[in-house]
């Protein structure tokens, strides 16, 4: 029985963005677009989604006039992406 | 559409599993080349000091150059100054050991430095050259590189067992090098993870 893949995670751009959330304490939007290569809207529509799911937190301030986002990983997206990892373990290891 | 499309392509699981260690792997090797700067820094400062130290003491004979230790500090300011651009870049867990290591180091370092000075007679450089090599074997340890943890023991052990053998300003000689074995691990660190 193959274990079920979380869709939410499923998708190149979202998997990217926790990956890297995985990594940091937090990361700022430039930040992210910097790593992922995304466009703006296309980042903000996938932040959206995870942050929909729980599994981030955003924050959105100002420095100075210019608007400044910040993206952080929290538990629940933390234990998701362990488990979407160990989902795909088990795939390479049942197709091995 | 075409976005949305790209986003909900089906991904193999070897190639979902090679981005997240891509992705993960990326973000570490820009996090840890972003701290190296700071190596390189203390490095060449402790170095500078140091030869400026041993020149100054050895031509004028007095020992008293000694107290410039005390404007070493100032690399606070300069680091300071240097991370006003890294606010937008995150910090990792690794970068935050790196930083609390080498501030720990950085405080003991004054604290002895002034307990030897104006208390008690200590042999600092005996105690600041093995803390030196101390931390620069857990840097080594925490980037697991072999070349930093082994330049930190012979710092810490060769540098302790230096540090009784040679009296007065030649000891400075032996912080010289550790500065250049700081800087070389900034080097190490930034060239690793290019």
């Amino acid at each position: 029985m193959f274990p079920k893949l979380d869709p939410l995670l499923h998708s190149e751009l979202r998997l990217a963005l926790m990956s890297i959330l995985a990594g940091v304490d937090e990361a700022d939007f430039t930040y992210l677009k910097k790593q992922t290569g995304a466009t703006s809207g296309n980042l903000s529509v996938q932040i959206d989604k995870l942050a929909a799911a729980n599994y981030i937190t955003v924050e959105k301030a100002f420095k100075g006039k210019m608007p400044h986002t910040t993206c952080k990983i929290t538990q629940a997206g933390r234990e998701a992406f362990r488990n979407y990892v160990d989902a795909l373990k088990e795939y390479l290891s049942i197709g091995k | 559409m075409e976005e949305k499309n790209q986003q909900n392509e089906e991904m193999t699981a070897a190639k979902s599993l090679a981005l997240i260690t891509e992705t993960l792997n990326n973000s570490r090797r820009d996090i840890l080349r972003n701290n190296s700067k700071y190596f390189v820094l203390w490095g060449c400062l402790l170095t500078a000091m140091s030869l400026t130290i041993y020149l100054l003491w050895h031509f004028n004979g007095s020992p008293k150059w000694n107290f410039l230790w005390f404007a070493m500090p100032i690399g606070y300011l300069i680091a300071a100054m240097m991370g006003r651009h890294d606010k937008d870049k995150p910090q990792s867990e690794i970068g935050r050991i790196l930083g609390y290591i080498w501030t720990v180091f950085g405080v003991f370092s004054v604290c002895i430095s002034a307990i030897g000075v104006f208390a008690v007679p200590l042999h600092v450089t005996l105690l600041i050259v093995v803390m030196l090599g101390i931390a620069e074997c857990i840097s080594g340890a925490v980037l697991k590189n072999w070349p930093i943890i082994i330049a930190g023991f012979i710092l810490g052990v060769g540098g302790a067992l230096v540090a009784v053998l040679v009296k007065s300003e030649a000891q400075l000689l032996l912080f010289a090098f550790g500065g250049v074995l700081l800087a070389a691990t900034g080097l190490t660190v930034k060239f690793q993870n290019k």
